[in-house]
């Protein structure tokens, strides 16, 4: 991380939208040739911090700086530097796949350089060559999202917003689009992701930061935030033991997970210990952490977070 | 006051040159609507219900044709119609159903652009309209079936241009306000209809409340003053009460635009 420079920065993020504070006090920092997975349940504010950090939003309060100089000075060259693929497809039904590459060079100043040959360049790289003289509408679900990430890499950003990029895509197309947030890490590119894919977050992310009811419950690596917010192992057993929950409440360790029918219950090496003797006779399955675990204790248990 | 200069700077351009190239695209369906419609309103009002008005209308004092007075208001209802329906369908459709605004705002276009960018398309668009009606209007002249003064013709286009800015700064307001589609039907019949009759295009306003309430409708003026100049008039106080609405209209409405449609497209 030593030798990678610090592109944006965002400190006391605040947003009220209809009355209620969705976002409350938001740190966060990327890098470039980083990743940074930004996670919670729905509701939690991750899409609004992300138009926020786009400039899509104005932030209440809080401070955004990218390479160290607050963006509301100039706005305009902040948005030059960014690549925005949303959630929802926002490509240009009136044009063909490669106008569309096109018409979006037209939306930035300085224009971007050689705006035909960059666009033959990215419809080589996402294989998008064989339909550039198509309608996006008759694309399928992956070669849209294709689409929708080459629109936001057409201006060479340095920074790069991808919003639940692989929502709704089957596990090939998905695969695709984490070899091209691979490549373009690679690149150096700095990129801030949204998903509700844990695999997804704990694969791409060099970083996570993890929001609930709009804060910031953890950061950083994928590995330090699960064992700050989970512990080290998770134990797994039938939902029907009434003794485990009492055992769970003496240590004031909440209500276990429920999950199918099972109970999911993270804790440390000595609190695992503690649980072998206390249910000597109970079977029961342990296994390491995964975000899946910290997904659902914020998503079935925010306030404890 | 940053507002209303984003007009001119290059994102509202960029804006407008997006429409401009999907425009292009279609040019050929686009061009008939402008150059039909003004024949068959010629044909159905001009010659159909002005054979029944042999002797013409008063208006300014003197006794004009049916269809001489109904010629120049064609071109202030183009305007007006043109200008209103793209602001009102296409700008809607951009925002709600292609989310073409959507993927801009995500650029260095910024919601002031988008706006800007959309009266100004509307009104270049009306502005080609009417050029096209005028075209029509002006065979229709050589042909011997109209008498106007052509030569101020081209006097028309400015004109249209801020009023067609005007009349769609007016649409987006209730593109920023109607739910659906389907509720375009309120704003139609409630206020842009009811503007489009008491204005003085199609026939003349001789009750004292009509013309009352037409004093202070733009379209009215417009009607008048291309009038005005088509039947030799000259340039008449018309256009003078015409740019002071127009001005008042682009100064409120532009930004009561910006802000509906800042909390309705960015829920901010």
């Amino acid at each position: 991380m030593a030798n990678m420079s610090l592109l944006l920065e965002a400190h006391g993020l605040v947003k009220h939208l209809g009355g209620r504070r969705v976002v409350d006090g938001v740190d966060l920092v990327c890098h470039a040739g980083q990743v940074l997975g930004l996670l919670g349940p729905n509701g939690a504010g991750k899409t609004t911090t992300l138009r926020m950090l786009y400039g899509f939003l104005t932030a209440d309060a809080g401070t955004i700086c990218f390479e160290g100089h607050d963006v509301s000075r100039d706005v305009g060259r902040f948005k030059r530097q960014l690549g925005v693929c949303t959630q929802d497809d926002t490509f240009d039904g009136d044009f063909t796949v490669r106008q569309n590459l096109e018409i979006v060079a037209s939306y930035f100043r300085p224009r971007p350089s050689d705006v035909r040959r960059r666009a033959d360049e990215l419809l080589e790289r996402f294989a998008l060559a064989t339909y550039a003289a198509d309608k996006p509408e008759g694309l399928s679900g992956g070669f849209r999202r294709r689409l929708m990430i080459a629109r936001a890499l057409m201006h060479r950003p340095r920074l790069l917003f991808l919003d639940e990029p692989t929502t709704g895509l089957d596990p090939h197309a998905r695969v695709a689009v984490w070899d091209l947030v691979n490549g373009l890490r690679a690149e150096g590119l700095g990129i801030v992701l949204t998903t509700h894919y844990m695999d997804e977050a704990e694969r791409l992310s060099d970083a996570l930061t993890v929001l609930a009811q709009g804060k910031v419950v953890a950061h950083g690596t994928p590995k330090s935030v699960m064992g700050d917010m989970l512990g080290e192992h998770v134990v797994v057993l039938a939902a029907d033991t009434p003794a485990i929950a009492a055992w769970l409440g003496a240590r004031g360790l909440g209500e276990p997970l429920a999950v199918l029918g099972a109970w999911h219950l993270p804790l440390s090496g000595e609190q695992l210990a503690d649980f072998a003797r206390a249910f000597p006779a109970l079977r029961y399955e342990v296994r390491p952490p995964n975000l899946d675990d910290l997904f659902l204790k914020l998503a079935l248990a925010p306030c404890a977070a | 006051m940053r507002g209303l200069t984003a007009a001119f700077e290059w994102q509202s351009r960029a804006v407008v040159g997006r429409h401009l190239r999907v425009y292009l695209k279609n040019w050929h369906t686009s061009f008939l609507p402008p150059a039909l419609e003004p024949i068959t309103l010629l044909l159905a009002f001009g010659l159909g219900l002005g054979a029944y008005m042999a002797s013409g209308l008063e208006w300014n004092g003197r006794r004009v044709d049916y269809i001489n007075f109904v010629a120049p208001g064609m071109l202030a209802y183009a305007t007006f119609m043109t200008a209103v329906f793209q602001s009102l369908f296409g700008a809607f459709i951009r925002m709600r159903y292609q989310r073409t605004w959507e993927g801009q705002l995500t650029t260095q276009i910024e919601l002031r652009h988008v706006v800007w960018g959309e009266v100004l398309w509307a009104a270049l668009l009306t502005t080609v309209y009417v050029a096209i009606v005028a075209g029509v209007l002006s065979v229709c002249q050589a042909l011997g079936v109209l008498q106007l003064e052509l030569t101020l013709l081209p006097v028309v286009i400015p004109i249209v241009f801020p009023s067609a800015c005007a009349f769609a700064a007016l649409g987006l307001c209730f593109t920023a306000l109607v739910p659906t589609i389907d509720h375009m039907n309120l704003p139609i019949f409630l206020v842009i209809l009811p503007m489009g009759f008491v204005s003085a295009t199609y026939f003349p306003l001789g009750h004292p409340l009509l013309a009352a309430i037409s004093s202070v409708n733009p379209l009215y003026h417009l009607a008048e003053g291309v009038r005005g100049l088509l039947l030799g008039d000259g340039i008449g106080w018309h256009l003078a009460s015409l740019f002071v609405l127009v001005a008042i209209m682009l100064g409120g409405l532009v930004p009561l635009d910006m802000h509906l449609l800042r909390k309705r497209v960015l829920g901010d």
